[in-house]
């Protein structure tokens, strides 16, 4: 049991070394081919034919890693009237209501959202250069299923 | 079967389930009910990368939470106070003038509390104004700023309104042009105000020693250029707006750790996750949105919505006073982001069937939400004060509604004389 949950929480350490250092690196992406887009058009009059496509996918991805970064602790936008004014006692079982309910819809976000990637692979659509749609797309299903199960631990294991 | 999702969608909202799961859940139940294929909500999702507009989401943001991490709100307090602190009661204006800048440069996220409060209230109190007076300016200046570009509310409401295509196009710089004078007639209210209520009481400040203007301007040399470039750029049309943010998040980046050394290089990768966290929540329910809108759109919604309201109400201005009454009641409820991509898809087609301009509307809108910061019961500025300064919420309910009045006054005049909005767009 004791080596089951510890092998448990060296998996969530690693993801959570892999999202940092994801975040981190598109962000720096994201300025990096935007800033230089403006450089070479202001000075040059060019630019990479493919970087704003690059930009604006970066920016779903990190945007889906941000928020599956925020789930980890539950740090979402949310509106709490009942739990804010509910006694104390209660509040234990409506966070792990919300927090099934959660997982429950992110669960199904995340089965469709594999069926879109899905369908768009059999497409063989080309996002930008030589890099097919499915796979920017793939952070739709994979954030979704990251989320998903952190707030399944949220509703069994609430901290 | 469709009924009970909803009623359960709506329990697990109002028991603290986020917003994203919620929106969600609402609009995969619309499409199951129309008989669409549930693939739609994540092509929906997915349309967050046809928005250009949206690269600079990320980009401000970052460059927001790096200049409240550097000392950038030091620097700023003491450049106004050198501009501004001769006045008669010049430490409030500063106070005012400060936050409101400081809000526009770094999004609406409560940082302005944290990071300018934490410097004027110790100096206001120290100058002889009293506590509830400056926790009071402290805390609703807060959100003051939000009218002003490139503040995130003001560019989201654009790109929501963009999506619903109302057929009366507008661009983002017609929303920035247009919430300058808003914003500088709530400056002259709140001025006006404290001079009001401080007549008589002297001059008490030459207790704090006022910078010189020469040493405050050295002290700012490196980012004084930013508002020219960021605003100058804008507004002059030269760059487009994520381009300026580009051009401002590297700029803030080299300023903060290589000209001011106020940051370490390797500080910078904690700055850039907690702003993406907070972009992430953002964006993402913006997406789950926009799906959430489409089936609205789809289901005529809004235009029933305005059938039903025309039937009832004729004129625009009970219209507006309506609407002036509902976003105060749920400013105080909802925060700024969840307000805006849940009523506008709602209000903006009924409001241009009124007649109503939609950067108007949208600037009405977040002038509204400006106040429900600190309108109680729930106003997250209201709590952020509270904790930031250790006093209870109580006692800034009591230190802030003067203030609101003000406000609102402010509010009643934007939203009743279009030309405060429309005089420098139209």
């Amino acid at each position: 049991m004791r080596a089951e949950l510890s092998a448990r929480q060296s998996a969530l350490a690693w993801l959570r070394r892999l999202e940092d250092a994801l975040l981190v690196l598109i962000l720096a992406a994201i300025i990096g081919v935007a800033a230089y887009q403006v450089a070479a058009r202001n000075l040059f009059d060019t630019g990479l034919l493919w970087g704003d496509a690059l930009v604006r996918v970066l920016v779903i991805w990190v945007a889906m890693l941000g928020a599956m970064v925020a789930s980890r602790s539950d740090d979402h936008i949310r509106i709490d009237l009942a739990a804010r004014f509910a006694p104390a006692r209660w509040r234990p079982w409506l966070a792990r209501f919300a927090n099934g309910f959660t997982c429950a819809v992110l669960g199904v976000f995340a089965w469709f959202s594999l069926e879109f990637v899905l369908f768009e692979h059999e497409d063989g659509m080309i996002a930008f250069g030589a890099v097919p749609a499915w796979l920017c797309e793939a952070i739709l299903p994979l954030g979704a299923a990251v989320m998903c199960l952190r707030y399944l631990l949220h509703t069994v294991a609430p901290r | 079967m469709i009924w009970a999702g909803l009623a359960l969608t709506l329990a697990a909202a109002l028991a603290g389930a986020p917003l994203i799961a919620v929106l969600m859940a609402a609009a995969m139940l619309g499409f199951l009910a129309a008989g669409v294929n549930l693939t739609v909500v994540a092509i929906e999702v997915y349309r967050i990368v046809d928005t250009p507009l949206l690269v600079a989401l990320p980009l401000f943001t970052y460059a927001g939470y790096v200049l409240a991490e550097a000392k950038t709100s030091e620097r700023l307090v003491a450049l106004v106070q050198s501009l501004f602190g001769w006045l008669p009661s010049g430490l409030a204006i500063v106070g005012f003038v400060a936050c409101g800048l400081f809000t526009a440069l770094t999004g609406a996220s409560g940082v302005t509390i944290v990071a300018l409060g934490a410097l004027l209230l110790p100096a206001l109190l120290q100058a002889g104004y009293g506590e509830r007076f400056s926790l009071g300016l402290v805390t609703t200046s807060g959100s003051l700023g939000l009218l002003l570009a490139p503040s995130l509310p003001l560019i989201l409401y654009g790109v929501i309104a963009q999506q619903i295509n109302v057929g009366e196009p507008f661009t983002i710089v017609d929303l920035f042009k247009a919430g300058v004078l808003p914003l500088l007639l709530m400056l002259a209210c709140l001025i006006a105000w404290t001079l009001w209520t401080r007549r008589g009481a002297g001059r008490l400040e030459p207790s704090a020693p006022r910078p010189s203007i020469g040493a405050a301007l050295w002290d700012a040399r490196w980012e004084l250029p930013l508002p020219a470039v960021v605003l100058g750029g804008i507004y002059s049309g030269h760059f487009a707006i994520s381009e300026a943010a580009a051009v401002t998040a590297v700029y803030v980046t080299v300023a903060e750790t290589l000209l001011y050394k106020d940051l370490r290089l390797r500080d910078l990768p904690q700055v850039a996750v907690k702003a993406m966290v907070m972009v992430g929540g953002i964006l993402l329910i913006l997406g789950v949105a926009l799906a959430f809108t489409s089936f609205l759109v789809d289901a005529e919604a809004p235009q029933r919505l305005f059938d039903f309201m025309q039937a009832r109400i004729e004129s625009p201005i009970a219209f507006l006073l309506l609407l002036n009454i509902l976003l105060l009641a749920l400013g105080a409820m909802l925060d700024i982001f969840s307000a805006l991509v849940i009523m506008v898809p709602l209000i903006l087609p009924v409001a241009v069937g009124y007649g109503i301009d939609p950067v108007h509307l949208g600037i009405v809108f977040l002038a509204n939400m400006q106040i429900g910061y600190f309108t109680p019961p729930v106003g997250m500025n209201l709590f952020i004060a509270s904790y930031r300064f250790n006093k209870p919420v109580l006692a800034l309910y009591a230190a802030c509604w003067p203030f609101m009045l003000v406000l609102l006054a402010a509010l009643l005049l934007i939203t009743y004389v279009p030309w405060f909005t429309l005089a420098l767009v139209r």
